[in-house]
């Protein structure tokens, strides 16, 4: 009955895998990781069949009715199943990474089980052929984040942060839903199936028609408040570094491979509403992704956590990837395929990068503060190695993956704002341009501070490598955050057909190369040795506002939350005990009328013909004065 | 309304529509019989289970076009047999757990309740009232016999005035039916289409209503159903408001929908007013009882309030002129669904009883069960959150497509009263719930009756299961054109 068995089984495989994992936990611990990792790597699989399939044909679609006028299936085009194999493949390495990673928890089944529930969530998104559907799957992805931020539970902070994570993404959901609402009504007296992605998809010509240019305007912008939320953008970027507090493999699989990427991955699935709506949609993807973009970078130079620099630097990266959807007005749905390649080099590169700080921190028990580490690249050389493929990736040094897709986009930003002319059009690239610089700086700013120099610490000293073989992972996606780049043609090609590699501007190129000379010296000056603990930082004007992270936790959490929420709520707080006091009255006054009527039931049945023939004789008055005949 | 062309079919072929009951009678004087020679309940229940399996599959065997048989009074249609399904289904759902009480001339109650299935199944395959008066005659003398067993003097209460008011009830049918033939001047529901309405059609339909609302326990003429659930054994129950409820719901569509397919503003006047009274009274009354048997009881009434709002649904459609054909099949097919979830909600709550080695426990008597019996305790609360319509049960479904169509129907305030009762209803659910998992242990121990704790988790299942099983709507949407197929 069910067509396209393989498409379903890519996220019904570690769906099913996860309450098996949980239960075999019982039994045997270790058991867990091998069944959870098994079920993606089948949906890695096949992902791959599935691809093989898309390849050749074109989209891949089946739709059963769910209720009413909505219906649920899958729908995997070529975007989608760039983001299958690329979920699949990162959360594999992940896994594998994990096993020996998380190997010494005692709760590492129940890791195990919420992994691969939330790559299962992330898959469902991907393939999802409705929004609704979308949507829930987007909430299961929010609900095992939450889980898993706070998988150690006894740490306070974890709890808090996870409470932090589930609130403010929050905050883009509800933006979401009521952009599904909207969207709902504006197309239900149109198409069968409202809420169905390929009518979006496969109608995008004729969306400003069919419910208007300004209906368009408000669903596209209420869909990126949503992404803004997920993918952790300006303003509501802030649950993103505190949810370091998870397993560092989790920051891996959230940050890097699958969460965040889901809000990218929204704009792109829904880009006709983007591109049909009025021009303002698409400038504010593009303007508070450029601006993110360098915002998140120059926060990420003055954080000394680890895991946190590399947050800053995930909220950054994100926000290239949405300032390229947002050219669109220009170089149309190309963009998609500029975003979609960044998006997947940086998977690549990221969960490399965060897989081996979390073998540093395991060597280091858990020091995370970069000033305390240094030398490690002679102690630790395989681990450290890595992270330097993978921090030269970040950096976009020439002919690593990254310098392909990154470049693009900076460049890109140039030839928008060449042709469009207007002086405003040049701060996306401005942004993007300095962003490249703050990235430069903060990645070699904490790779010099944990490689080189003395250790600063006993624990730094005595640091060792990890066994080789739980490296192996790590290995691979070294190798590709190096070389994938070769793919930049065929893979834009592959995502929207027709797109080639843009011409980039000799001015961008240049910019960006002396910015890595420029920040590359820099750093090395400053941190390579000693020299950085002699520089007062306090004195450094803006330092203070950087370490603040421009005050926007301050002022959300002591200006928004305690200044204007909390009284707010104290005051509905009010307004529910009498509420409740009038419910508490309303339900007893039932309670009384219940006691009534079952006086009625008087067990005597002579009573019970007596109300039937009473209420009988009433009824048929009433029908006779009021009734048709 | 499709009007493909309904073929009769004659001689020896009318055999195979028979198969069923014929399977279900030989298998009950087999029992009868063997009742002489042995006295062992499993082989009655065995042979009772395997010949309404065996019915089942039969039922499915039929050919799936609309047809007349046996000179007009045998109608088939895939509505009839989705309902004759849904009786076997409740039969079946009580064989085993009654294994537990019934402690003497088990023949007899197995050989009765599958007389009572075939005169169910007969029910679903007419739409001729005489026959349909008959087959549900059938139904209840049996289940007159069936509420007495288990002999203690509760049950044999429950029986006499389950007797008494069943007698007075058929009155009332013959009465009606006289009425409208009076009227309609035949008794063939297809035909009484070009019907006008006259005067002696209301005192049909209001008598009608009172003749088959005993059987459904609609308000005002409930108040038998509570002593006899409460008095009954708990399968029996289980079987009175799910099976048979269930007959006397299906005769009500068939009659109401088809057979007084021209007075829509009656109809809709009269019904209305029973399930806002019968949702109301049961939700209401079942507020402050303290007794579990009690609490299903009541609660099995506020649930033929939700169902005869498809009456209400169909019949508006028609007294306003809406688009009747839409509306009323989609309306009939929620009440299928609904009913279909009722069975396996219902049942699932009565032969819960039976789990527990207390005789109609009090809500303390199940305190603290959570601790005795996760499994049940967690099946229990499945049901109980279907009854009340929580998200991620059938019941949730079941009652999501019946408020649906109400607002379709442009019946929006119909459709708040509906839902400010399940509200209502939400409360004394919850407090089961609340008594099993919150309050300190009791006492009370478990029956270890395997079957009924089996039947429980299964229904749990089944449930959920439906909510899950997503094409099941437009599946029956398909089915629910049988009924109005017939009619051509």
């Amino acid at each position: 009955m069910i067509t396209e068995l393989e498409t379903w089984g890519i996220f019904l495989s570690p769906m099913i895998a996860s309450p098996i994992a949980l239960l075999a936990g019982r039994k045997s611990r270790n058991a867990s990781g091998i069944i959870a990792s098994a079920s993606i790597g089948l949906s890695l699989v096949l992902s791959y069949l599935v691809y093989l399939k898309v390849s050749s044909g074109s989209q891949i679609e089946s739709q059963y009715t769910w209720f009413y006028n909505i219906n649920y299936g899958i729908f995997v085009d070529h975007l989608a199943i760039v983001m299958l194999l690329m979920v699949t493949f990162v959360s594999l390495m992940i896994h594998l990474f994990a096993l020996y990673y998380m190997g010494g928890d005692p709760n590492r089944h129940a890791y195990f089980a919420e992994t691969a529930l939330f790559t299962s969530g992330m898959l469902g998104l991907v393939e999802s052929s409705n929004l609704l559907e979308f949507f829930m799957f987007w909430e299961l992805v929010g609900l095992c984040s939450y889980l898993l931020i706070g998988f150690w539970f006894f740490k306070p902070n974890a709890v808090s942060a996870a409470k932090k994570a589930f609130i403010v993404t929050r905050v883009g959901d509800l933006l979401f839903l009521i952009g599904l609402a909207v969207i709902y009504t504006s197309l239900s007296p149109i198409a069968s199936d409202p809420l169905s992605i390929s009518f979006i998809v496969n109608n995008a010509a004729q969306l400003p028609s069919l419910i208007g240019q300004y209906n368009l305007t408000i669903i596209s912008l209420l869909f990126l408040g949503g992404a803004i939320g997920k993918s952790s953008q300006f303003p509501l970027h802030v649950w993103i570094p505190d949810a370091m507090e998870g397993p560092t493999t989790v920051s891996a699989l959230i940050h890097a491979a699958t969460m965040v990427t889901a809000g990218i991955y929204l704009v792109a699935r829904v880009y006709p509403l983007f591109y049909e709506a009025y021009p303002i949609s698409l400038y504010a993807v593009l303007f508070i992704g450029s601006f993110t973009a360098l915002f998140a970078g120059t926060i990420g130079i003055v954080v000394n956590d680890i895991k946190r620099i590399l947050a800053y630097s995930t909220i950054s990266q994100l926000g290239y990837m949405l300032a390229a959807l947002g050219l669109g007005s220009m170089f149309g749905s190309d963009v998609i395929s500029y975003s979609m390649y960044h998006l997947v080099v940086h998977a690549f590169f990221k969960a490399l990068l965060f897989m081996s700080a979390g073998a540093i921190l395991l060597a280091l028990m858990d020091l995370r503060d970069v000033r305390q580490m240094g030398g490690l690249w002679r102690r630790m050389p395989y681990t450290v190695t890595l992270l330097f493929i993978g921090s030269i990736t970040l950096a976009a040094v020439p002919f690593t993956s990254a310098y392909f897709s990154k470049d693009t986009i900076i460049g890109l930003s140039y030839t928008f704002y060449q042709s469009s002319g207007t002086l405003l059009m040049a701060i996306p690239w401005i942004f993007l341009q300095l962003g490249a610089l703050a990235t430069v700086l903060y990645t070699f700013r904490m790779f010099f501070l944990v490689a080189l120099g003395k250790p600063r610490s006993h624990l730094a000293s005595e640091a060792k490598d990890p066994k080789k073989i739980v490296l192996i992972p790590l290995g691979i996606l070294a190798a590709l955050s190096l070389v994938y780049g070769i793919f930049q043609g065929s893979f834009y090609s592959f995502v929207i057909s027709g797109a080639s590699v843009p011409a980039i501007p000799d001015m961008t190129e240049m910019l960006s190369i002396a910015f890595l000379v420029i920040g590359v010296i820099v750093t090395y000056v400053l941190y390579a040795g000693d020299r950085f603990t002699k520089i007062n930082a306090e004195k450094v004007p803006g330092y203070k506002m950087l370490t603040n992270k421009y005050y926007l936790d301050k002022l959300f959490t002591n200006a928004l939350a305690q200044g204007a929420i909390l009284p707010l709520s104290s005051a509905f707080a009010g307004m529910e005990s009498s509420y409740n006091e009038g419910v508490e009255r309303f339900g007893g006054s039932f309670l009384k009328a219940g006691k009534v009527l079952r006086r009625l039931q008087s067990g005597v049945v002579e009573n019970y013909f007596l109300l039937i023939i009473i209420s009988a004789a009433l009824v048929f008055i009433l029908l006779e004065i009021v009734g048709g005949v | 309304m499709i009007s493909e062309s309904i073929s009769t079919v004659t001689g020896v072929q009318s055999l195979q529509y028979l198969y069923p009951l014929i399977v279900l009678g030989i298998a009950g004087f087999i029992i009868l019989g063997l009742g002489l020679a042995t006295s062992s309940k499993k082989a009655y229940a065995g042979i009772a289970f395997g010949a309404l399996a065996i019915a089942a599959i039969l039922i499915l065997l039929i050919p799936q076009n609309a047809s007349f048989v046996l000179s007009n009074s045998f109608a088939y249609s895939q509505f009839g047999a989705y309902f004759a399904i849904l009786f076997v289904i409740s039969s079946l759902f009580i064989v085993l757990p009654s294994l537990k009480n019934i402690s003497a001339k088990g023949d007899i109650f197995y050989a009765l309740l599958l007389f009572v299935t075939t005169g169910m199944i007969v029910a679903a395959f007419t739409m001729n009232l005489i026959v349909l008066f008959i087959s549900f005659e059938a139904v209840s003398i049996g289940t007159y016999v069936l509420a007495a067993f288990h002999k203690t003097r509760r049950t044999l209460e429950a029986s006499t005035k389950y007797f008494f008011t069943g007698v007075v009830s058929t009155s009332f049918i013959i009465f009606g039916l006289a009425f409208f033939y009076q009227a309609a001047g035949t008794f063939e529901l297809t035909s009484a289409l070009a019907v006008v309405s006259k005067p002696a059609l209301l005192i049909a339909l209001l008598f009608l209503t009172i003749g088959f609302g005993f059987k459904v326990a609609i308000f005002p003429m409930h108040q038998w159903a509570i002593d006899t659930y409460y008095g009954a054994e708990n399968s029996v129950s289980a079987f009175l408001s799910t099976g048979s409820k269930l007959v006397a719901f299906m005769i009500m569509l068939k009659i109401f929908i088809v057979g007084f397919s021209t007075m829509g503003e009656d109809v809709f006047l009269l019904f209305t007013l029973l399930a806002i009274f019968t949702m109301t009274y049961g939700n209401i009354s079942a507020l402050s009882t303290t007794n579990v048997k009690k609490l299903f009881a009541y609660s099995s009434i506020a649930q033929a309030g939700y169902l005869i709002l498809v009456f209400s649904i169909t019949s508006y459609a028609l007294w306003s002129g809406q688009n009747y054909g839409l509306i009323a099949v989609n309306a009939v097919a929620a009440a299928m669904l609904y009913s279909l979830v009722y069975i396996f909600m219902k049942g699932g709550a009565f032969v819960f009883l039976n789990t527990l080695d207390k005789e109609n426990p009090e809500f303390s008597d199940i305190s603290g069960f959570a601790r005795k019996s996760p499994a049940l305790a967690l099946s229990l609360s499945i049901i109980l959150l279907a009854l009340a319509g929580i998200p991620f049960t059938g019941g949730f479904t079941a009652k999501f497509y019946m408020f649906l169509y109400l607002v379709d129907a442009k019946l929006w305030w119909l459709a708040i009263i509906a839902i400010l009762n399940s509200a209502i209803s939400v409360f004394y659910y919850f407090r089961v719930i609340m008594y099993m998992y919150w309050k300190p242990d009791s006492g009370v121990s478990l029956s270890g009756s395997r079957i009924a704790s089996a039947t429980v988790i299964v229904s749990a299942i089944v449930v959920v299961a439906l909510f899950f099983y997503f094409p099941l709507f437009s599946l029956l949407h398909g089915f629910a054109q049988g009924l109005f197929g017939v009619t051509g």
